[in-house]
């Protein structure tokens, strides 16, 4: 579904990303991990197109991404839930949604994605008509994911979903991320708390400084003690 | 401004010379009196766009009202001559106190505005001004010929003495410039453009800067009213605090570029004889016609060049000498320094914080932080994304206030100082993403720097080329900081926290970027600052080489910290792995 | 009458006139609030497009006569609304083929240095409409006249038979029919797709570039929408106040000091950024000689911005 190959990111004279490989396929839930500065976030600004690569291709259900505006690319299904959440603070959560649902697919769907994400996330039913900059930082990442759900994606992009949330909040995004998974959505992950991504994922990336450094199925990331080590030292 | 080390003074004052003696000479040689007029106003609005440039173009606060001081300047002239019989030769100084006074009344409340707040109330003090004028009746006032004693009352029939008197302002604003861009004022005035609390926490007083900026451009802007209004004869409140005087100001300066004493020169030259060539030319055939090439010529230059002409030129005049820099000046080693041994217990604490906390709304940044640091130390912080890190040294730094909780450095309290006095007492900081000044030297932008430290500005070239020796960057000191590569910004912006000899040293994210090899390079450089005294405090996610480098690490978690040990101690501790990789990863490990 | 009585006549009477002139005050404003709002544009030639509006007007209804099935009483007005549409395709061209040149995406969130090259642009863009004008239109002040402008309507004053309030018919309307428009524009920004789109451009662009909102075409939007109304708003002037092609400067500080009142940013606050401007200088003629009543406005506005620098009527949120 999403085809990243050799993919080179520079900013000025520093490299965030040097040549990165990776494939999601449809239906799969894929995580890419790695601490602070291992260019993760900066991946996701290149599919969706407010970083311009140096080098590498991405493809997306055969079209070549990099080809197209970045407005356009949320029209051919991917949603990206930005890091930081980057709610629109002065709207309410209900035009949040209403802005998630931009391109056609979301449009068309709007009735039943609305009653899904209200399902996922009660809370944002409850506080509809409230300015999102108010809500608290798990009810805003929680609209963040509405948000991206709101487009009928076939693709979900989620950066740091778990970023300065209470351990508890996390848990039950991480849980409704899942959720969404079993009901068919692709997912991309990245996470800085490895336990929850590798735990949900069918594949996984590691990231360190800019380069894979380790991949593989769900088993193979846990038996390697590597990930260990490119977070903590030694 | 990027010759080595030095700079010297001979090149801009020569040039300086020489423009004034080609102005003089043009002078003696026009007769026509249209153009004795153009080679008067040509100065007398380079000396506007000079005054605009010394606040606006180097602290990067656009003010749109500079016609505030400039219309001070010209009726403090004429009513001083027209009731009170004051020749203007005294009139003019008298003018440029006020001028400077008013920058007083002006900035002092105005600097509590940023941005497009400030540029915009900068718009209604010459506004607020002009109708006070009019309703004070002074709506057109004529200078009095004074036929008994001309020269006294600066009236000459030789027009060449008008355009002498202004190249004589000319000069002595290009003069000011020139000393305020190569002294710490206008470095000092730089820091604040490109980050003012980046200079703060390099231990400037960015508000008594920008104080002395306003003032000085006041002054210079009213000297150009009031010789405006000799000139002229004739001052209404339209002409000197209207709109359009202020938009003059910006234009020159903008058009011919912003930051360098050239610029306004340059603009000044180009536009003011071509609208007045075009006024004369076509404005009676077809009226506006001037304003419209005018204008377009306007659109056309920003397009062509958005920083102004100036640095257009100079870009690309540079480009191939920067491309031929020669090789590259490899960065000495420094002395390697063994990994200190003392233990924390045996330290004496240099900074101790007690029960440090801030929140931002609901959420609690830091919580109750509670820990020392040993004088001569590495200490490294850690923690996941947002737990509060760089909250934490923006507390220690002054840049904000603490919910509650003390910091006592070296025995005094900290809490409610200024960043730049928290400078001056000795804690230096760089920043996550290095703010250096592009534009500038290496060498310029490390000096800034060492202002804290120091009182004369030679000291400070010492005090900076000590930095630059210690980071081993001094063969670079030349080059400009835009074309350096990562590492080396990273070295001059250690360097630059050096340079204000700080006993304690806070470091956000000093390797981030930084390939493998330059990540020793820079670890051996921060080992040789501790063997040397400073103590370091280090917020750093490359865990590789923090664990090689910090004699103990802090690690926070939501705001609170988690654990405080050896390296060795903390990665193997249960709830640091449950941190870092969640608390899961143990049960799912054992699982899986 | 007491002097009591006829103070409190001669106050009402400025309130009023403060409220019709701050009605189409708070619409140029908002022109001009949506500009900076959604783009963070300082926009200096807003003040000849308030001008173009006049003109448009002009043309359209005196020298072209071309609603003179309306009647003398209604074409004006109907003149300045269409005036509307026809600046916004300029402001769109005009943003497209230069505004967006130097700023755009990349500028936003940046001030200082990538600020210079959109203020000297937009100053250029004043002097050649400003002066272009001169060419085409000439020097002598135009208006457009309406029958009403010479009608007032008399409102008496229940506590004194002798005294009443008159109120002249042309600024009654035009204030009417701003206030109907900056409704509208209230509803297109609030309740509408489109203005919810340019709301998420201006809150968070990177955001709205996720969403798959083209910010650059955002931007054009609001730029030919701002320069849209606050041509309407100069149409509705035109009825009563004569006008040069010069006029433009006068009317931008307003339009500046009225956005900077109503909370920079925030879109609507503008309106009564505009109206407190209006109502200020009307009132300070109570206290004031008529030659100060602009200085008040100036006064009043550094008051503001010194002691509430986020506006009267904006968030705290809003940066500084």
């Amino acid at each position: 579904m999403l085809a990243v190959e050799a993919l080179t990111v520079a900013y000025g004279g520093l490299t965030a990303l040097a040549e990165v490989s990776l494939s999601v396929g449809a239906g799969q839930f894929v995580s890419i991990v790695g601490p602070n500065g291992a260019g993760k976030t900066t991946l996701f600004k290149a599919i969706s197109g407010t970083v311009r690569p140096r080098g590498g291709r991405i493809r997306f259900e055969d079209r070549d991404l990099l080809a197209v505006a970045p407005s356009q690319r949320a029209h051919f299904g991917i949603a990206h839930v930005p890091e930081g959440r980057q709610v629109f603070a002065g709207m309410t959560v209900l035009e949040n949604l209403e802005m998630g649902a931009y391109p056609q697919s979301g449009r068309q769907g709007w009735a039943r994605n609305l009653e899904r994400i209200f399902a996922l996330f009660p809370i944002l039913a409850e506080r509809r008509g409230q300015a999102a900059g108010t809500l608290s930082g798990g009810e805003q990442q929680m609209l963040a994911i509405g948000r991206g759900i709101a487009s009928s994606p076939r693709l979900l992009m989620l950066d740091e979903p778990s970023m300065g949330l209470a351990p508890v909040v996390a848990d039950l995004i991480f849980e409704r991320i899942g959720e969404l998974h079993r009901d068919g959505l692709t997912i991309l992950l990245v996470e800085q708390r490895v336990a929850e991504a590798v735990q949900s994922c069918d594949f996984g990336y590691v990231l360190e400084t800019g380069r894979v450094v380790l991949e593989g199925t769900h088993d193979t990331l846990l038996a390697d003690d590597r990930i260990r080590s490119v977070y903590l030292g030694m | 401004m990027s010759m080595p080390a030095r700079r010297t003074l001979y090149a801009p004052l020569i040039a300086i010379a020489a423009i004034a003696a080609v102005w003089i000479g043009l002078g003696l040689i026009v007769t026509n009196s249209y153009y004795q007029l153009m080679l008067t106003l040509v100065p007398i609005w380079a000396v506007m766009g000079l005054s605009w440039n010394l606040l606006s173009g180097y602290t990067g606060l656009v003010s749109f009202g500079h016609a505030a001081f400039f219309g001070l300047g010209a009726y403090t002239v004429t009513i001083a001559l027209v009731n009170y019989d004051i020749t203007p030769w005294l009139g003019i100084p008298l003018g440029m106190a006020v001028g400077t006074a008013a920058g007083v009344v002006i900035g002092y409340p105005t600097f509590r505005l940023r941005g497009h707040y400030f540029a915009l109330s900068m718009l209604a003090y010459p506004m607020a001004l002009l109708y006070v004028f009019v309703w004070l009746g002074y709506q057109e006032v004529s200078l009095p010929m004074k036929r008994e004693a001309p020269a006294y009352y600066m009236q000459f029939s030789d027009y060449r003495v008008y355009i002498a008197l202004a190249v004589a302002l000319l000069v002595v604003a290009l003069l000011i410039s020139l000393a305020v861009e190569r002294s710490r004022f206008g470095l000092s005035l730089l820091a604040i453009k490109q980050n003012e609390p980046a200079a703060e926490a390099a231990g400037i007083d960015t508000l008594a800067w920008k104080m002395r900026a306003i003032m000085l451009s006041g002054a210079l802007a009213a000297a150009a009213g009031g010789l405006y209004a000799v000139v002229q004869l004739l001052v209404t409140p339209d002409s000197v605090f209207g709109m359009l005087t202020s938009a003059q100001a910006l234009i020159v300066a903008l058009f011919g570029g912003v930051g360098t004493l050239w610029g306004p020169l340059i603009g000044s030259a180009i536009l003011i004889p071509l609208s007045e060539t075009l006024q004369a030319n076509l404005g009676d055939k077809i009226p506006g016609i001037q304003g419209v090439v005018y204008g377009l010529a306007i659109i056309l230059v920003v397009l062509l060049a958005p920083e102004g002409i100036f640095w257009r030129v100079r870009d690309w005049l540079r480009r191939p000498r920067v491309a031929g820099l020669g090789p590259v000046n490899p960065i000495a080693p420094p002395i390697a320094a063994a990994v200190p041994e003392a233990t924390p217990t045996q330290r004496r604490p240099i900074l101790t914080v007690s029960d440090l906390s801030k929140s931002f709304g609901g959420l609690r940044a830091v919580a109750n932080a509670t820990f020392e640091v040993g004088d001569g130390e590495i200490l490294g912080i850690i923690g996941p994304n947002g737990a509060g890190k760089t909250t934490l040294f923006n507390l220690l730094n002054g840049f904000l206030k603490p919910d509650a909780g003390t910091v006592a450095f070296a025995g005094r309290e900290l809490v409610g100082l200024k960043p730049n006095r928290i400078c001056r007492l000795g804690i230096g900081r760089t920043f996550q993403v290095v703010r250096a000044f592009a534009r500038l030297s290496v060498h310029d932008n490390v000096v800034v720097g060492a202002y804290a430290s120091t009182a004369s500005d030679a000291d400070a070239v010492a005090a900076a080329n000590a930095a630059l020796a210690q980071v081993g960057l001094l063969g670079r000191s030349g080059a400009i900081a835009g074309a350096l590569t990562n590492k080396e910004l990273r070295l001059m912006e250690l360097a630059r926290a050096l340079a204000g000899q700080p006993r304690l040293l806070l470091m956000d994210e000093p390797l981030a970027g930084l390939a493998s090899h330059e990540i020793e390079d820079m670890l051996e450089v921060i080992r040789a600052l501790a063997a040397q005294g400073t103590t370091v405090v280090i917020i750093e996610h490359t865990m590789r080489a923090m664990v090689r480098l910090a004699e103990r690490f802090i690690v926070l978690d939501h705001g609170a910290i988690l654990a405080v040990g050896r390296p060795g101690e903390i990665v193997n501790e249960a709830s640091v792995i449950e941190a870092y990789l969640g608390k899961k990863w143990a049960a799912i490990r054992a699982r899986g | 009458m007491t002097p009591f009585g006829t103070f409190v006549e001669i106050f009402l009477q400025a309130l009023l006139a403060g409220i019709l002139i701050g009605a189409i005050y708070g619409l140029m404003c908002l022109g001009l609030g949506i500009i900076f709002g959604v783009m963070r544009v300082i926009n200096f030639a807003q003040g000849e497009f308030l001008m173009l509006g006049m003109y448009f007007t002009f043309y359209l209804v005196v020298s072209f006569n071309a609603l003179w099935f309306l009647g003398p009483s209604l074409g004006p007005y109907v003149g300045a609304l269409i005036a509307g549409p026809a600046l916004f395709v300029v402001g769109y061209v005009l943003h497209k083929w230069l505004i967006a040149r130097v700023t755009g995406f990349s500028v936003v969130g940046t001030e200082g240095e990538g600020h210079y090259a959109q203020l000297i642009l937009t100053l250029g863009i004043a002097l050649v409409l400003q002066n272009g004008g001169l060419i085409l239109f000439g020097s002598t002040p135009q208006s457009v006249r309406t029958p009403l402008s010479s009608r007032a309507w008399e409102i008496p004053l229940l506590y004194n038979p002798d005294a009443s309030l008159f109120l002249n018919k042309a600024r009654v309307v035009a204030a009417l029919v701003s206030i109907v428009v900056a409704v509208a524009l209230y509803w297109l920004i609030n309740r509408s797709r489109l203005g919810k789109t340019l709301r998420a451009a201006a809150d968070n662009a990177s955001a709205a570039v996720y969403m798959g909102i083209d910010v650059d075409r955002a931007y054009r939007i609001a730029f030919g929408l701002g320069i849209g109304i606050t041509a309407i708003a100069g149409g509705l002037v035109a009825t009563y106040n004569p006008f040069q092609p010069y006029i433009g400067f006068d009317f931008v500080i307003i339009m500046y000091a009225g956005v900077v009142l109503g909370g920079m940013g925030s879109i609507l606050g503008a309106f009564w950024g505009g109206m407190t401007i209006g109502l200020v200088q009307q009132l300070s003629t109570l206290v004031l000689p008529t030659q100060l009543q602009n200085a008040a406005i100036f006064v009043v506005f550094l008051l503001v911005v010194m002691v509430r620098p986020q506006g009267l009527f904006g968030r705290a949120t809003e940066r500084m």
